[in-house]
């Protein structure tokens, strides 16, 4: 059946609030994630804010140590757990399905099940701020720093938030797997799947085998901390390195939870603004399964220091993971190259992207060499490695794929020159933010201070640094102001705004529920270039 | 159009190297470590060196590629048939995949090389040095001539200096470290290195300052979030020629044993030794005047007091640090003066009312002596 005729009986987004909390449509779902992400995305960044307006200068002046650790430890959690992971969840909600032709997720009520326990989850751990003190370990959660000992009942809220939110990625991952195997149009061969779907698949085989460690982890501090249980605690016959594998064996594969699936973003985005397909794009298919492999063989790269790891092998296997990851860089460059550039604003975040993940991924290599993570480990170098590749990285494609299916998502296209203004000055406060932090780091100042020395030498840095996050801050006005004149008064986008490639495109914009009317000949991974031009460019 | 605007961009890039070389070294200068210290940071500093220089090499060739192809290949407005549409190239794939990977073998080689001489352990040390790293605070102790035991005081307990290690420049010092609490991590940039420092488990490494550097001081601190009091848990390593050195470890070994109390030497005992002095740190208050202070967030709420001379006076002293050790040291003159009264030390949350006996008028510091470096007031007596 290449055909389906579904005509839908209602329209495609009623409104009403009942409808939101009760729907079980993949792209209403897909929606809802990203909006709440977006929220949390501006909660964790204001604390961000708290914690550069206290170092822009030495000594305190805003937030004293209880309170600034705590600044830091929800700032990162909430940006990893609440919105980088679940804002790419959302996006594959929205597109996977589109893009494989298939009229929903396989279970949409556990899809649905999935997104609610993130709110909830964000909200138990908030509560932590109204109860004597948030989490304040640092997203890392180190014991015995953890333990009842040193810390109150915002590491409890911290940790069952987190194993809700585990729970949902476990969700997520198994209706991923389900829908991409099981769904798929007729004609759409594994080689023939967009990128993205690859990379959202090779993320959800990830989640899958590395977050039911975690959250078996947190259940155990739980224990500990509440039922005199003895797994991470040595004054109790504990192990205090036990929690730091555990923890890293998730946390490490998680960074390329929170990495591949904007890797898969840009794969889409570069071709269709070069006009061109993706170059080497099996190529690209091996390198996102060799990093997900790979990605389960380096998690004491995070643990040089401790004296308690085989340093030689994780060296090895985390230099090697440059291979795939340096393979994807030249396949993107090689796609740009003799293309016909368009520097729409999606383009832009994608050139962003490529610019600032390759520092991201060159300044990895620096920690990798062990005797060199033994001068940089735990200072601001790594505060700004983890920056470039999660911001520069994971960011800058999220809001490269925001632009870009956004018109599919509203039916209306954002504005260009607000969408540059943004661009431009993330852009630079990006920069201005983190760049100084590799000279801070190399400079001797450790990360999670809330107070530094005025004769260290860091305060013109730090001062940078701020001034860097206070221009990042003022970039969200031109994207929420975007956001809402465009959801009102937008260019009607059309099925294809953008010339594209793949089927999500073949849909009206937004699509009806269970998505297509009609689906056309899959035989190439580019459905939509054979229907404009035939076949004619496929082979060259 | 396409042809002249590489040269426009040549042209920007030269005048951009005009500035980077006005602008000088001291921009190079901010991408390197600070100048090491040690044999085994020199070590480092050199492969730091060889890996700076390969990942400048890898930033610049693609990045150029990158601005390269965006200004090379710009749409133009007479584009109207589709560029070519290339999928691949199996050839390429396989060069790009074997060069990073020859790249990354010869980095791993080499830092494993450099690995094994930093991690390289002397069979006979000249020095045995003991830290320990507790929130917030860190002491140094030093084994005997045996290199087995601790050198300790009459009253059995070790010989501890508070956030200074002394070290003799040149010579190879073990160090082990050893957590109470939770973990901390032992840094020192100059030496280009760090060692987590775990409770329930020791870690050791071996040292060598560099002979030249007799008489610096070098700047460390704890790099493992520990708590409130993290930012301000630092420490000096104080490097003497070999011949100071063993005078001043002599002088540690003959005072230890000739002294009663550490106060002559200006160096607070660890913790532990409650009301270890003639005045009681109870009992009912028998003063006029009582002054509050409160310990939090690893600082004192008050950076002066003020009390009468020659009577009693109360200290109401509350230490609002969760499971964090302070108490009230009163010394005369400076903060390294003699002890005057030295108030129990107590685990936050909790308050003790010291009794002082009464002080001439003049001039006082007030210390905790878990935090003697940060935690540090004047007291005036009139």
């Amino acid at each position: 059946m290449a055909t389906t005729a579904l005509h839908p009986a209602v329209p495609a987004y009623r409104s009403g609030l009942y409808e939101w909390i009760t729907t079980t449509d993949h792209k209403k779902i897909g929606i809802l994630y990203v909006v709440n992400s977006l929220l949390f995305f501006f909660l964790a960044g204001l604390l961000a804010l708290g914690v550069r307006a206290e170092l822009a200068q030495p000594k305190i002046q805003f937030f004293a140590p209880d309170v600034y650790n705590q600044l830091f430890t929800m700032h990162g959690t909430v940006m990893i757990f609440l919105f980088i992971i679940p804002i790419l969840a959302g996006f594959a909600n929205y597109v996977v399905p589109l893009q494989i032709g298939a009229p929903d997720m396989a279970f949409p009520r556990i899809n649905a099940l999935s997104f609610w326990m993130l709110p909830l989850g964000g909200i138990l751990m908030f509560t932590g701020f109204f109860t004597g003190g948030a989490a304040a370990e640092g997203w890392t959660g180190y014991s015995p720093l953890a333990q009842r000992a040193y810390s109150g009942t915002g590491t409890d809220l911290w940790a069952v938030g987190l194993i809700l939110i585990g729970t949902s990625s476990i969700l997520g991952a198994v209706n991923f797997l389900t829908t991409i195997f099981k769904m798929r149009a007729p004609g759409l061969t594994m080689f023939r799947l967009p990128i993205l779907v690859w990379t959202v698949l090779v993320t959800s085989v990830l989640v899958l085998m590395a977050t039911p460690v975690f959250t078996s982890a947190l259940i155990m501090l739980f224990i500990d901390r509440n039922y005199g249980g003895h797994f991470f605690d040595p004054a109790t016959g504990g192990n205090a390195i036990l929690w730091q594998n555990v923890f890293w064996f998730y946390s490490h594969p998680a960074v390329y939870v929170m990495v591949l699936p904007a890797m898969g973003m840009v794969s889409e985005i570069l071709p269709v603004f070069s006009r061109k397909p993706l170059f080497g794009y099996k190529a690209f298919v091996f390198a996102t399964a060799g990093i997900g492999a790979l990605g389960f063989s380096v998690w004491a790269h995070h643990m040089f220091t401790t004296g308690s790891v085989f340093l030689p092998f994780f060296s090895l296997m985390t230099f090697l993971i440059a291979v795939p990851t340096g393979v994807k860089m030249f396949n993107w460059v090689a796609t740009l190259f003799r293309g016909q550039l368009i520097f729409s604003t999606p383009m832009l975040f994608a050139l962003g992207f490529l610019t600032m993940f390759l520092i991201g991924g060159i300044n990895g290599a620096f920690s990798a060499a062990v005797p060199v993570d033994f001068a940089l480990h735990d200072t601001y170098w790594v505060v700004a490695h983890l920056h470039y590749v999660l911001f520069g990285g994971s960011v800058f494609g999220m809001f490269a794929g925001l632009y870009y299916w956004f018109p599919k998502m509203t039916g209306r296209l954002l504005d260009e020159t607000l969408g540059k203004i943004h661009f431009v000055l993330m852009f630079v406060g990006f920069n201005l933010t983190f760049f100084p932090m590799h000279m801070l780091g190399l400079m001797g100042m450790p990360r999670r201070v809330a107070d530094y020395s005025a004769a260290a030498g860091w305060s013109e840095l730090n001062l940078l640094a701020t001034i860097g996050g206070f221009t990042i801050a003022t970039s969200m006005l031109p994207f929420l102001w975007n956001v809402m004149i465009s959801l009102r008064n937008g260019e009607p986008a059309g099925d294809d705004p953008w010339e594209a490639n793949t089927l999500e495109w073949a849909t009206s914009s937004p699509p009806p529920p269970y998505n297509f009317d009609h689906l056309p000949e899959i035989r190439s991974e580019r459905p939509l270039f054979d229907l404009r031009h035939g076949r004619a460019g496929n082979h060259a | 159009m396409f042809r002249t605007t590489p040269t426009r961009l040549a042209r920007v890039l030269a005048l951009a190297g005009v500035a980077a070389a006005v602008t000088g070294c001291s921009v190079i200068d901010s991408f390197y470590p600070p100048k090491a210290a040690t044999a085994q940071g020199h070590d480092i500093r050199n492969l730091y060196d060889i890996v700076f220089l390969i990942a400048a090499a890898i930033f610049f060739v693609v990045e150029g590629l990158i601005v390269y192809a965006v200004i090379r290949y710009r749409r133009h407005p007479t584009d109207t048939e589709l560029p070519p549409q290339i999928h691949g190239n199996n050839l390429i794939e396989i060069i790009w995949t074997i060069i990073p990977t020859v790249i990354v073998a010869y980095l791993f080689v080499i830092s494993w090389q450099t690995l094994n001489t930093v991690e390289a352990t002397s069979p006979n040390p000249q020095v045995h040095v003991v830290a320990i790293a507790r929130r917030f605070d860190w002491s140094f102790q030093y084994l005997g001539p045996d290199g087995q035991s601790l050198i300790r005081g009459p009253d059995g307990k070790a010989v501890s200096l508070p956030g200074t290690m002394v070290v003799p420049a040149g010579q190879t010092v073990h160090l082990s470290l050893h957590s109470p609490d939770v973990i901390h991590a032992f840094y020192v940039p100059q030496f280009l290195f760090k060692r987590d420092v775990v409770p329930g488990k020791e870690n050791t490494f071996d040292f060598m300052v560099d002979a030249t550097d007799a008489g610096q001081t070098f700047r460390g601190q704890c790099a493992e979030l520990c708590g409130i009091g993290h930012q301000g848990m630092s420490f000096e390593v104080q490097a003497k020629t070999p011949t100071e050195f063993d005078a001043w470890l002599q002088q540690q070994i003959t005072q230890a044993k000739a002294t009663p109390a550490p106060a002559a030497s200006g160096a607070p005992s660890p913790s532990g030794s409650p009301g270890a002095s003639s005045v009681t740190a109870s009992g009912p208050p028998s003063a006029q005047v009582t002054l509050d202070l409160t310990a939090k967030n690893v600082a004192f709420d008050k950076d002066s007091l003020e009390a009468p001379a020659n009577q009693p006076f109360d200290i109401k002293f509350t230490n609002a640090d969760q499971a964090t050790q302070h108490n009230v040291d009163i010394h005369k003159d400076s903060p390294t003066g003699a002890v005057v009264f030295d108030g129990e030390v107590i685990t936050g949350p909790d308050s003790r009312l010291y009794a002082v006996n009464p002080l001439p008028a003049g001039k006082y510091s007030f210390v905790c002596k878990v935090h003697p470096t940060t935690m540090i007031g004047t007291l005036t007596v009139r």
